[in-house]
């Protein structure tokens, strides 16, 4: 009895020892991702945690609707272009900071034009290089005067532009630069917004807790909060991520494998969903010989490499749920994204033929760079060795295939891109067919289309100029979009969460059942 | 002595010199360090940029003196990645490795010691055949999949021990148990046949003689003889402990050495790269240099050779 008693006492003392569980019965949404955070500053970090904590802890000018891609007023509530290059707007009354600061003009123009600055080190500058500056009107008013027409604008105003109290970046510490000299880190400061999570605390690399804003401003597109508190914690194995969720300890993961996905389906406490991303994987292929000279400078070898691959097979069945076929160098729910283009069906023989004509009845062996999820190229591989080439698969690191690829060193590469979460043509097509290092087609026209699209204001003819590149795109076969990436979600079954096709998680929406 | 002690310093410190210089290089010639910091979606002006940022574009000499420079005055840089001091770092993560190892260690030593004075004092038997089964198993069984069974058994299962994380002191129980187990094998069969060959020797067999306990001639007169060869084994398995191990620090979601080592490599981390590098070896070097004296010191013959 006495052994009894002593075992239980040891395993209570273990028990109580524990940190507080996740769930709906402590009111607390634990999500836990593989990846570690940077900075939970957006603006100096480029992940999707980063996003998905500041969609719930700040505001934007602008919102768009992940339902129905429609942008709608936060920060802004009302905003009309004076002229192609001035887009002023109407800010909200009444709103504050989680530090209890008001919200006003001179919050935006600071927050913007701190990060427009060429030397503000921002990571992605496509998010605010449009941006000459940004000026005071009245409290509540500002005009943003842009480098050219940006008809991208509202895009990059909307969820990826958090707006900080006035002095914010004034808190960077300064720290050891190269050469001697010290620079401002500017990432390292906490973010301080107005939406309706605040940050509680941040372990970096390792969590990250946000607390329910009980004086979240009334008639915000994004709704009140209900949960009290959202956790983030890095679990770099999906095995433990699993052992997690299925136990209580964490309530929320993604990117879960197919084979761990069919057995928390039989569990009746887990929902498991899947949905397609942002993410595309295609074939670069070196069409404009900068390699030297190659057989992929013949168009029907590029339209036999894509009359060689299952993509089909390769989507539903390697790649899985959520996964489809791509069938433009672009994302569907983007804007200006065409996908009425030439496709090419999976017919070996065909492929067999085209090469035929071209001059390489026996195929030719060329060299294959990738750098991501090694089996997906390899099934392309094999697809590519059935007709006859031989790629010789050459997989990197991506800082390691990046110099290669600047050097015209790939003829071909198997690449993916995730548009940094933009919804607009110009985040995808645009990036590769500007003549810049990653642009291994080098055509003139296309590069034209593509750059009148950027500087268009007019929807349609943005629509039509998209149309008339993504076109050509697919007739040449330049790049191959072989499929987008699925994600699968599983969450427990307490949660009433929404599942959008922007690859975010939209925690500020959601609710226990 | 003095000419030997010096000279043993100054292999030191041309030791840890050249370790600096192999990491720098190796993290430098792997690939553009710009490019993965910069990240996927980056375009050839934002790589450029962090480029000229971290100074990337100087000639890899001029980084080297500029690091090594810096390292000599205390100072070992920033992670660009976690946004804190280098030294900060290091000091979050390596109390965690050091608690995991030294558990770890110590499981190892009380499994296997008892498992080898057993099985030597009973070879051939049941006894003796269950210590030998446990030894191949240590050796066969890769760790992550003893790891996966343990959080399988007593995290899902039996729900007695949380899975990951490092909060408390339970968080520790199955990591330890689990990198411990891959050391056991060795120690286990060390200590079998060092009890083994003493408990032949003469000293031992007049212990008996003089009516001793049958347990003080097992320990006082046996153990304490077969355990000097277990003593440096250990030691060299708890040097491979403290620098990390990546595999059980990662299924556990144990933020420690191992683990920050790997992360800091895929994206790229230079500064805590080369600083963990930096350590490891310095611990290494004045361990070895340690060993090196004491031997001197116990044995006249390799001071004077």
């Amino acid at each position: 009895m006495r052994v009894k008693s002593a075992l239980w006492t040891i395993s209570f003392a273990v028990l109580a020892s524990f940190p507080a569980f996740a769930g709906k019965d402590n009111d607390a949404l634990i999500w836990a991702t593989a990846t570690e955070m940077d900075t939970p500053d957006l603006y100096y970090g480029n992940q999707r945690e980063a996003l998905i904590t500041a969609y719930a802890q700040c505001d934007s000018l602008l919102y768009r609707d992940p339902k129905t891609n429609e942008y709608l007023p936060l920060l802004a509530t009302s905003w009309r272009w004076l002229d192609d290059t001035t887009l002023e707007m109407e800010l909200r009354r009444g709103v504050k900071f989680h530090d209890g600061t008001d919200f006003d003009a001179q919050d935006v123009a600071d927050t913007l034009n701190h990060l427009a600055a060429p030397d503000s080190d921002m990571k992605i500058r496509v998010v605010v290089d449009w941006i000459k500056n940004v000026e005071v009107v009245d409290t509540h008013k500002i005009r943003i005067h842009t480098k050219g027409p940006t008809p991208a604008a509202f895009e990059y105003l909307s969820g990826t532009s958090p707006i900080y109290p006035s002095g914010h970046y004034q808190k960077a510490p300064e720290v050891p630069g190269a050469d001697g000299k010290t620079r401002r880190d500017w990432g390292a400061v906490l973010p301080v917004c107005t939406g309706p999570y605040k940050i509680e605390s941040y372990q970096p690399g390792q969590s990250l807790t946000l607390v329910k804003n009980p004086d979240y401003f009334e008639g915000s597109p994004k709704g009140k909060p209900t949960i009290g508190k959202i956790v983030y914690r890095t679990i770099k194995d999906t095995e433990t991520q699993v052992a997690e969720l299925v136990t209580g300890g964490v309530d929320w993961i993604w990117g879960v494998p197919p084979e761990n996905a069919d057995m928390l389906n039989t569990m009746p406490n887990i929902t498991v969903v899947s949905a397609p991303t942002m993410r595309m994987s295609f074939l670069a292929l070196d069409a404009a010989g900068r390699t030297g000279k190659n057989p992929l400078t013949d168009v029907r070898v590029r339209r036999a490499i894509a009359h060689a691959i299952d993509r089909e097979a390769i989507a539903k069945n390697l790649v899985g749920e959520g996964a489809a076929v791509q069938k433009s160098l672009c994302v569907p729910i983007q804007f200006g994204c065409e996908t009425d283009v030439v496709q090419y069906e999976y017919n070996p023989e065909k492929a067999k033929q085209l090469l035929a004509e071209a001059g390489y009845p026996n195929g030719f062996t060329v060299q294959f760079y990738a750098y991501r999820d090694r089996p997906y190229s390899e099934a392309v591989i094999n697809y590519l060795r059935a007709v006859g080439i031989n790629a010789e698969l050459q997989f990197l690191q991506w800082r390691a295939l990046r110099p290669l690829i600047v050097d015209n060193k790939t003829p071909i590469a198997h690449l993916t891109f995730g548009s940094n979460g933009m919804l607009d043509a110009s985040a995808s097509t645009g990036h590769y067919f500007q003549f810049s290092p990653d642009d291994y087609a080098r055509d003139e026209e296309v590069r034209d289309w593509l750059a009148k699209a950027e500087k268009t204001m007019d929807p349609a003819v943005r629509k039509e100029l998209y149309s008339k590149a993504l076109k050509k795109i697919a007739d040449q076969a330049y790049y191959l979009p072989l499929f987008i990436y699925g994600r699968t979600y599983a969450f427990t079954s307490d949660l009433d969460y929404p599942l959008t096709d922007d690859e975010m998680a939209h925690f500020y929406m959601a609710k226990w059942k | 002595m003095t000419y030997f002690i010096l000279k043993r310093i100054c292999v030191t410190f041309l030791v840890i010199a050249v370790t600096s210089v192999v990491a720098f290089l190796l993290v430098h010639l792997s690939g553009d360090p710009a490019a993965a910091m910069a990240g996927e979606g980056a375009t050839e002006s934002d790589i450029a940029a962090v480029r000229q940022l971290y100074g990337f574009d100087r000639p890899l000499i001029v980084q080297y003196f500029d690091w090594i420079g810096r390292v000599l005055q205390g100072e070992f840089g920033r992670s660009y990645y976690l946004r804190m001091d280098v030294a900060d770092v290091l000091a979050d993560h390596m109390p965690v490795t050091a608690t995991l190892g030294v558990l770890a260690l110590s499981f190892a030593l009380l499994l296997s010691i008892p498992l080898g004075v057993l099985a030597a004092l009973y070879p051939n038997t049941l006894i003796d055949r269950i210590a030998l089964w446990l030894a191949v198993a240590g050796q066969a069984l890769p760790s992550f999949v003893f790891a996966l069974g343990l959080m399988y058994i007593f995290g899902v299962y039996f729900r007695l021990l949380p899975i990951s994380g490092g909060a408390t002191w339970a968080h520790f129980i199955m990591p330890a148990i689990a990198l411990g187990y891959y050391a056991t094998p060795a120690i286990m069969r060390l200590t079998r046949s060092g009890m083994m060959d003493v408990l032949q020797s003469d000293h031992v067999r007049t212990a008996r003689a003089y009516g001793l306990a049958p347990w003080r001639v097992v320990v006082r007169h046996g153990l304490r003889h077969a355990i000097i060869p277990v003593v440096s084994l250990a030691a060299v398995q708890l040097g491979f402990m403290l620098g990390g191990s990546i595999v059980i620090e990662t299924i556990f979601s144990l933020k420690g050495l191992g683990y920050l080592a790997w992360e800091s490599i895929q994206r790229a981390d230079i500064e805590v790269i080369q600083a963990i590098l930096l350590v490891i070896a310095t611990a290494y070097a004045f361990l070895t240099l340690l060993a090196d004296l004491l031997n001197a010191v116990l044995d006249p013959r390799i001071r004077m050779s």
